[in-house]
């Protein structure tokens, strides 16, 4: 019976084809749209996510807090970082971060590059391609070895297996020992890390001598107690300066919380566009609905006069707008996700290398809530004057 | 023979505003299984509400109807509504069928509202459609036939769910003289073969074919003849 009621529905609908199409056009593009917005939203996230998988979760960063009036007087020595890592508990690795800008040079090439400290427990997670990563005897001796990166060894050796070669870095010369595969680039341009990675202690000897330093990387024994090491850090480093300095610190969870805001707010920004437009797409169909209720007096007289029960009339009239909605969240669904897998597919994956699974089950569920709505709010009144209506009034109606 | 319909005492009221008016004021009359019957009268007469309540459309103030043996007088919206799906057949003046549907279509439809399957529906709407004999014409829409092919369509509806009663409203209303003679013709053959039929008609030419004529005037029956075969 329910589905002789659907056919029904369907043949007065498709009956006028151009009226339903223009019902359902706003419903169409706004659940087109927030399905899109969706897609993308998920991407984005995906390719942050993608970004931070080469920052690791055992590392921090420490800085002046920007809220200050003088970060000069807020800079550290290298000493105090040194200090710092035997105060605070948890700490295994603390060096000056930052890079630092030198000429390198093999055979005829001489490219500028940034050269990063790093240790044997390493800051990035990016895997090899050739060689080894600096080791604990690296450090302990600050030996000249250099890890290049994947863009480094392209420039410097057109990609071959550079282990072992000799660079000049600046006036010191190096020995590469290994060399990293390609990053995963996100699409918001932040890289951790430079061209060229040699040993802190190295990096310290070298480069920075007694020269104020802003940043300092620190890598944690435990992870799951990071968060209290940045604290006695900023405390130690707070107290050192008499409080008159300020300190913040930057980890990869402090980083994802911060995008799950941003993402959050694009979330809400997504709703209330959904929410606007199922109210003027739930509008239009209410409208078109109660116009079609008078239209058709003439027409639900006869078919009450023939036998057609209220609760009879009130569901052809409730089925057509769950069709309407229906067929409107559909066309939708079909193309929100044709959009949004254009736009993941060409744009986002293109930019951030990374493949952020479309959201099917988040796209269907929002496609079926909307038709739910839409029915539930706007269908039933007109489907109610329609169902009310008295026969031989409605017989009579010209 | 039985009898199809039973009014006694028939009244209705109705408010307008503040003034009540008499439209009904105590009908009686019956109506055998077979009958051809042609209610006549002046407009105000109260034709039209007795149509109504014979079509179960409304309920007297007063007084009691039976239908086909049930006393429809006392029954609610839905128990109406299946009275008139099973044992009533309507034929309206303006043919009032569905623009958009094809004739078997329409003529399905009260077999949609009993529950019949669709295949079964369709079958069972172009036998009625033979009945008729539009057989040929079963998938057209309404626009691309006549004005009589279109009221044959409706009595093919009508017929559909086959009806105690079938009630024709002005049914050649809308209707050139010659049409008018041959859709009597079929009414005059349907009862021939045993159907039940009350016409509600201001034409004389019209009534003269039904072999019963009931006259209303101001809310009573002023006459009620009975005329020999054509």
């Amino acid at each position: 019976m329910i589905g002789q009621f659907f056919a029904e529905a369907f043949g007065v609908l498709n009956g006028n084809r151009a009226r339903s199409l223009l019902t359902i056009l706003g419903l169409i593009i706004g659940v087109a749209a927030v399905i899109a917005i969706q897609i993308l939203g998920h991407a984005m996230s995906g390719a942050v996510g993608g970004l931070l998988g080469s920052l690791n979760d055992r590392s921090f960063i420490l800085f002046p807090n920007a809220r200050q009036a003088d970060i000069g007087k807020a800079a550290f020595r290298i000493d105090d970082i040194e200090r710092a890592r035997n105060v605070v508990p948890n700490v295994a690795v603390a060096m000056p971060a930052g890079g630092t800008q030198r000429i390198i040079s093999f055979a005829h090439a001489h490219p500028r590059m940034t050269i990063s400290a790093d240790s044997d427990v390493s800051f990035v997670d990016v895997p090899l391609v050739y060689g080894r990563n600096i080791d604990a005897q690296d450090v302990a001796s600050a030996s000249p070895v250099a890890v290049l990166s994947d863009s480094a060894n392209r420039r410097l050796f057109s990609s071959i297996d550079s282990v072992g070669e000799n660079i000049r870095i600046g006036e010191h010369r190096f020995v590469v020992v290994g060399v990293r595969s390609k990053p995963i680039q996100g699409i918001i341009p932040i890289t951790f890390g430079g061209d060229v990675f040699i040993p802190y202690t190295t990096y310290e000897r070298f480069y920075v001598r007694s020269s104020p330093l802003l940043f300092a990387r620190f890598v944690v024994t435990d992870p799951s107690r990071i968060g209290e090491t940045e604290v006695g850090i900023v405390n130690y480093f707070k107290a050192l300066k008499s409080s008159r300095s300020d300190y913040a610190t930057f980890d990869r969870k402090s980083f994802t919380s911060t995008m799950d805001g941003v993402f959050g707010a694009m979330t809400l920004v997504v709703a209330l566009i959904g929410a606007v437009s199922l109210v003027v797409a739930g509008i239009g169909i209410m409208n078109i609905m109660l116009v079609s209720v008078t239209e058709r007096t003439r027409e639900i007289g006869v078919r009450k006069a023939i036998g057609a029960t209220r609760a009879q009339v009130l569901a052809q009239f409730f089925i057509e707008a769950l069709l309407l909605s229906s067929i409107g969240c559909g066309i939708g669904l079909v193309i929100g996700l044709a959009i949004g897998a254009i736009i993941n597919r060409f744009v986002l994956i293109a930019l951030s290398g990374v493949i952020a699974p479309i959201p099917w089950v988040q796209s269907v569920l929002i496609a079926v809530i909307f038709a739910t709505i839409v029915t539930l709010v706007f269908g039933t009144y007109p489907a109610y004057r329609a169902a009310r209506l008295d026969p031989i009034e409605a017989l009579r109606y010209e | 023979m039985s009898e199809a319909i039973l009014c006694r005492d028939v009244t209705k009221q109705y408010k307008m505003g503040d003034v009540v008016v008499d439209a009904l004021r105590g009908v009686s009359f019956e109506v055998q299984n077979g009958e051809y019957v042609a209610i006549m009268g002046p407009s105000g007469s109260g034709k039209s509400t007795l149509m109504n309540l014979l079509g179960c459309l409304d309920r007297p103030t007063t007084g009691s109807y039976i239908l086909d043996g049930i006393d429809v007088s006392t029954l609610d919206d839905n128990e109406l509504a299946a009275i008139r799906l099973k044992r009533l057949g309507f034929v309206f003046q303006g043919f009032n069928l569905l623009a958009r549907r094809s004739a078997v279509q329409n003529v399905a439809l009260p077999l949609f509202y009993a529950g019949v399957p669709t295949r079964a529906r369709l079958e069972a709407a172009r036998r009625r459609l033979a009945e008729v004999g539009l057989a040929e014409r079963a998938d057209h829409r309404p626009n691309e036939l006549s004005g009589g092919q279109q009221q044959r369509v409706a009595i093919a509806r009508a017929l559909v769910n086959d009806p105690a009663v079938i009630l024709a409203d002005e049914p050649t209303g809308n209707l050139d003289s010659q049409t008018s003679e041959e859709l009597m013709g079929l009414f005059a053959e349907l009862n021939r073969n045993g159907r039940t039929i009350i016409m509600v008609t201001h034409d004389a030419d019209v009534a003269r074919h039904a072999r019963r004529t009931i006259r209303l005037k101001d809310g009573l029956v002023v006459a009620d003849e009975t005329q020999g075969e054509d």
